[in-house]
């Protein structure tokens, strides 16, 4: 029941400065075999005139290329663009992400997946309880609610893309469909890196699903397969303290990788949780805290890099 | 406003936490936040504030002193010798489109006015605090205008606290001109305003401005500092406008659901014990970054407001 006021705190520069005496990212004998560069507004990208500038880049008068936006540039070729740090999410076909039912219309959910526009679930994209090669009835298209109603999280695929740059879905999956026994966490998209699997379950008991488009679901981990009709279940399963604890405890550990603008993987996920056992699971909303267990997983994460190239 | 959704599985896993204390991120029913206050910020405003919480609401405001003619309303006599002799408060409150997806194109028009009436309701009340009468520098003629713009920044839950406890730092942040009153007998009054900017007066009465504590109504019980899916389980909300006496400067209930009287009992009692707490730590604040400025100010130094190149 006590209120903390703190003073805003400005930039410090001065801690995080590599053994070249800067706070690049990298190492200058690094950088020269790495192809990223890292880039701000109005930075210039390239004298040269034979590119053609793609998103993100615009020229001045004299004809020299710059940046519009911060991130890092990507060259294909010829054309050179650049994927801005903080960004609507753009998918790729294949990708798993976790959206939010905004409508239902016509044998279709329209899905907010955090995408300049909201993606299509088709209903003929979706399991239907039954069976998974139940071929779908007019009785199915009167109830679609029963299956995602307006406001239900989901994990799915993205299927394709459509002519005006929005999404198609699907769920054809069993391990995708709604989610429960929860909650959610919101992050940049581009912290998120694509892995080989993005589910997830963490020593601590608690499951993990990493949707590229930076929404993030953290669920108590169960072992039970979900039954085919129960797929489409509004009800949570019971949570005990301590596990509401935990997944409580690992959103707070995300959303300080966040803030800080780590990049979260189950990795990084599970050495921040590690580091954050010293304090208890309210503390970690503290500024401070937060600073000490990012430096923490920053200093494990370099150690273990120093490991690797040994 | 398009209402923002929420799932009936995350509903009910914030209900349930609600119940056992562990709310979604951890915290108890009662925890607040952090908050990141600073003042003066603005150069342009005679007094300003920036109150940040937590992860993200951010409430901006400035306040602006300006001469003016003293309302006079003709429709009773009685109100009208009141209104003679006072200054006025001018709320406005606005919530910045890019804050949150709910509040672009005209989304946020509604709520900007119920944010205002709210606002300009406490202050302008019988509770409100200030000193209205000092504002007058000629009964019947001049007199200040205290215009209070708020701005909300960024969006993350719990607006209205935020709103009302950045308006009391912005407050005490206002300096007021010094003014000099002159008789030239035949009673015509004129006055001068000090060029002096080193002759100023805080606001009489700013430290009688009450704070507000929105308490949410979950299931059976009450949180306090809620978050935006949070808010959207809320049933019904209550808020309590506490001064820095511990004594209830108004209530609204705003929300669907009902409150059942034992419960609006026990949530005003928390609300005001709260409140005071809030007030007093705020206060406390509010001295120490004084205190700082001053010693920089003696030894000479750069007094430098970060505003919004801070890191946090």
């Amino acid at each position: 029941m006590t209120f903390q006021f703190l003073s805003p705190k400005p930039h410090s520069y001065t801690d995080k400065v590599d053994a070249d005496g800067d706070i690049d990212m990298l190492l200058k004998t690094e950088r020269e075999n790495f192809e990223t560069k890292v880039v701000t507004p109005g930075e210039l990208v390239t004298h040269a005139t034979q590119y053609m500038g793609g998103h993100g880049t615009y020229t001045n008068e004299t004809n020299e290329r710059l940046s519009s936006v911060a991130g890092v540039v990507d060259r294909v070729n010829k054309l050179i663009s650049i994927r801005p740090l903080h960004t609507r999410y753009t998918g790729e076909i294949g990708d798993l992400v976790i959206g939010r039912i905004t409508e239902v219309s016509q044998r279709r959910w329209k899905v907010d997946i955090n995408s300049r526009q909201d993606a299509v679930l088709l209903l003929s994209a979706i399991n239907l309880p039954g069976g998974v090669q139940r071929r779908k009835t007019e009785a199915d298209e009167l109830q679609m609610r029963k299956f995602f109603s307006e406001g239900d999280l989901l994990v799915a695929e993205v299927q394709g893309t459509f002519q005006d740059g929005s999404f198609s879905l699907h769920t054809r999956i069993l391990k995708y469909g709604k989610l429960r026994n929860g909650s959610f966490v919101i992050v940049p998209p581009a912290l998120v890196q694509r892995c080989k699997t993005h589910f997830h379950t963490l020593p601590c008991g608690v499951n993990l699903t990493l949707g590229l488009n930076g929404y993030i679901w953290v669920s108590k981990h169960t072992t039970q397969t979900v039954e085919e009709f129960a797929i489409y279940s509004n009800e949570n399963e019971e949570i005990d303290q301590e596990n509401r604890e935990a997944i409580a405890r690992v959103c707070n550990s995300i959303s300080a990788l966040s803030r800080h603008f780590m990049c979260i993987n189950d990795k990084t996920i599970v050495l921040a949780y590690e580091a954050s056992l010293n304090f208890p699971v309210k503390d970690l909303l503290k500024l401070d805290v937060m600073v000490i267990i990012t430096n923490e997983v920053n200093e494990k994460m370099t150690s273990l890099k120093a490991g690797m190239r040994r | 406003m398009p209402p923002a959704l929420i799932s009936p599985s995350e509903n009910d896993y914030i209900l349930r936490g609600v119940d056992s204390n562990i709310r979604a991120d951890g915290r108890g029913r009662l925890d607040y936040r952090q908050i990141i206050l600073e003042t003066g910020l603005i150069t342009q405003a005679s007094g300003s504030a920036r109150c940040r919480l937590g992860e993200g609401t951010d409430v901006l405001v400035g306040i602006k002193i300006e001469l003016g003619a003293v309302e006079l309303d003709g429709a009773d006599e009685d109100v009208a010798a009141i209104k003679a002799k006072r200054g006025r408060v001018v709320c406005n409150v606005e919530c910045s489109p890019i804050a949150s997806q709910q509040f672009a194109g005209r989304g946020a028009d509604d709520f900007n006015n119920e944010l205002t009436q709210m606002l300009d309701r406490v202050l302008n009340g019988p509770q409100g605090g200030l000193n209205l009468e000092k504002l007058c520098i000629i009964p019947g003629q001049q007199c200040w205008i205290v215009y209070i713009d708020a701005i909300v920044l960024d969006y993350a839950g719990n607006i209205l606290d935020t709103i009302f406890m950045t308006t009391r730092a912005a407050l005490y942040n206002t300096k007021v001109p010094k003014t000099i009153i002159q008789d030239r007998g035949d009673g015509e009054i004129e006055f001068e305003i000090s060029d002096d900017e080193e002759e100023w007066e805080r606001i009489e009465g700013w430290d009688k401005v009450p704070v507000a504590i929105t308490l949410n109504k979950i299931g059976s019980r009450h949180i306090v500092d809620a978050t935006p899916l949070e808010e959207l389980t809320t049933e019904a909300k209550l808020l309590v406008t506490v001064n820095k006496d511990g004594k209830v400067c108004g209530l609204q209930k705003s929300g669907g659901g009902s409150i059942e009287p034992s419960l609006l009992n026990d949530m005003v009692q928390t609300g005001r014990s709260l409140g005071q707490s809030l007030i007093q730590s705020l206060d406390e604040m509010l001295r120490r970054e004084e205190n700082d400025i001053n010693l920089k100010r003696a030894r000479k130094e750069r007094i430098e407001k970060l505003g919004f190149f801070a890191a946090i």
